[in-house]
């Protein structure tokens, strides 16, 4: 390859740095003044060395219940979410690897595009008949709506995940005698966990951090905490910036790593798939 | 949420070779049976309803009033509405601004990371973290240094002489800070689509062109460019899908206000179905953000018919 010139490599690296800045400095702020008393959030300019204190947290605890509540609610419809999505989407992803006719096609085609569809629009028949059926303010709801937007996707991974296996194993484990279930559960399943990996990981980022749905679809018991920081944002009684920093802080600490973490799933996903075109 | 598109785009399965489809028997009842509980989740929750959206735009009800039959009327109400036609025209300038400048940004970016650069794993992984976190932390995280007077980034544009950003009462700058927020949110997204497509651009395409004598201007426009735009194209498409939706941004920092000055579709929408309970306007606007997305996307839509169709 052509050699760089050093100057050129400075500004190669300039760039890098800026890029690295507008991604991190923003979440870096907030997470380091959370440790701050209120009286040095908006101290000029901005110190890196300051004795750190809990002060927002426990205000947090003691003041802000209903944020921990909150917590709970993202954990629990997360967590639903997530395994509603995985078995949906494995079950079809195989079917739609392994059989193939027209109708199968155009379900496969519908699911996708049923993707172009702004989620906000279907707020407004369901609204008033969840609160009917009283299903507005649930975890259940939730679940199912999160589950339900991201099964289309979790259906096309698992699909290429699964067409990618070698059919001869699935025909090895039948000539020897094992059913549907046998060869789901111990020849197809073990060899898909990268795809239920990266569909997972999409699922939980989405649900553990999803504003609209749960800002229109919840009230009181199954609020989440996304809703609850903004709620936290818009007090008349002027912002408690530290306490918001601290729930910020909190919100994004298991999500964060679990993106840093498990990246290469994020980025592999979609090198692997792209080299295939 | 959208990088999920692009790798269900990306990760699009081969055509499966003959002799397999031939092997294969036909699927039975038990195969349609699993995948009753995507198709049912995907009808209860995104086709009956969007059905329904469309049948409840030509009606006017609210709360405690049967629903009538109106026709049109909704759609003439909406379209004579000036504050409709601000929130379209927030939208369009919010939308295609977020589009291409992150556009920029993230071919930018992947072209940096492109070949081999030392701690390749650590810088993507923070460029990645936005991705992670909920909007509302973000809008907390981008007005505490924008927050008037005493924010960060208020006080360095002050000391350098240009001012503040008057995000809270002056639409154009609240708009302005919302597509900024977006762009923060979502180049991770753009940035992983182009830069696994650059990572498909053979090497030895390049070095050949280069003993040919091209610069490096003339690689980038007539190799490089035109072998990841298929890519580029994906990542335009799904981020103006995505950019249509824009809410939480401009609803967590002004609400759409002042004077309903800085809202878009999502936030007219919003209002019409759950402050002043008009279900049919709300429907209209519905209706109308949906052709908008199918209508941008309609090109990508029928080529993969075409393709999901023809493998079966």
């Amino acid at each position: 390859m052509r050699r760089r010139s050093p100057s050129l490599q400075v500004l190669r690296w300039a760039l890098i740095a800026l890029a690295m800045a507008w991604s991190a400095i923003p979440i870096l702020l907030v997470v380091l003044s959370s440790f701050k008393e209120a009286s040095q959030i908006f101290e000029v300019p901005f110190t890196l060395i300051f004795r750190p204190t809990l002060e927002n947290y426990r205000t947090l605890w003691t003041a802000r219940p209903e944020f921990f509540r909150a917590l709970g609610s993202s954990a629990i419809v997360t967590l639903g979410a997530v395994l509603t999505a995985i078995c949906a989407s494995t079950l079809a992803g195989y079917v739609y690897a392994r059989y193939r006719n027209r109708l199968l096609s155009g379900t496969a085609f519908g699911m996708l595009a049923a993707r172009m569809l702004p989620p906000i629009i279907i707020t407004v028949p369901l609204f008033p008949i969840l609160n009917v059926l009283r299903m507005n303010d649930t975890h259940l709801l939730l679940v199912l709506l999160y589950a339900a937007f991201y099964v289309s996707l979790g259906t096309w991974i698992m699909r290429s995940f699964v067409a990618n296996l070698p059919i001869e194993l699935e025909e090895a484990a039948a000539v020897d005698g094992a059913g549907l279930i046998a060869i789901l559960g111990r020849v197809v399943l073990p060899l898909v966990v990268p795809g239920i990996i990266t569909v997972a990981i999409f699922v939980v980022v989405f649900a553990w951090n999803e504003y609209v749905f749960a800002l229109i679809f919840t009230t009181r018991d199954a609020r989440t905490a996304p809703v609850v920081i903004g709620e936290m944002l818009g007090t008349v009684e002027g912002v408690q910036w530290g306490v918001i920093f601290a729930a910020a802080t909190v919100q994004l600490l298991p999500v964060v790593t679990l993106v840093i973490a498990l990246q290469r799933y994020l980025v592999s996903g979609l090198t692997a798939g792209a080299v295939k075109q | 949420m959208g990088m999920v598109d692009a790798a269900r785009v990306l990760s699009r399965p081969r055509a499966p070779t003959a002799g397999r489809v031939k092997d294969r028997r036909s699927a039975r009842l038990v195969h349609y049976a699993m995948l009753c509980p995507t198709l049912v989740l995907l009808l209860a929750f995104l086709v009956l309803p969007a059905i329904y959206v469309g049948w409840l735009s030509f009606n006017t009800s609210t709360y405690g009033q049967d629903s009538t039959f109106v026709g049109l009327a909704n759609y003439a109400q909406l379209f004579a509405d000036r504050i409709f036609w601000r929130a379209f025209w927030n939208t369009f300038f919010v939308v295609n601004g977020i589009v291409y400048v992150e556009l920029l940004l993230a071919l930018g970016l992947a072209l940096l990371l492109s070949g081999p650069v030392p701690g390749k794993a650590i810088i993507i992984a923070v460029v990645l973290a936005p991705y992670a976190i909920t909007e509302s932390s973000g809008i907390v995280m981008w007005r505490y240094m924008f927050e008037p007077d005493i924010g960060l980034v208020s006080h360095i544009l002050g000391g350098l002489g240009l001012g503040q950003l008057d995000w809270s009462t002056n639409p154009v700058e609240t708009l302005l800070l919302a597509s900024t927020i977006a762009i923060w949110h979502h180049l991770p997204f753009t940035f992983l689509i182009l830069y696994a497509a650059l990572t498909t651009v053979p090497r030895d395409v390049l070095e050949a062109s280069e003993i040919d004598g091209a610069t490096r201007w003339q690689q980038f426009r007539l190799i490089t460019l035109r072998l990841i735009m298929p890519a580029v194209l994906i990542a335009v498409l799904f981020r103006y899908i995505f950019a249509i939706r824009t809410f939480a941004e401009v609803w967590l920092l002004t609400e759409g206000g002042p004077a309903r000055l800085s809202e878009v579709l999502a936030i007219y929408l919003y209002r019409e179905m759950f402050k002043y309970h008009q279900f049919g306007m709300a429907s209209a606007t519905g209706c109308f953000m949906l052709v908008m997305s199918l209508v941008i996307a309609w090109p990508y839509l029928r080529r993969m018919y075409g393709e999901v169709m023809r493998s079966a």
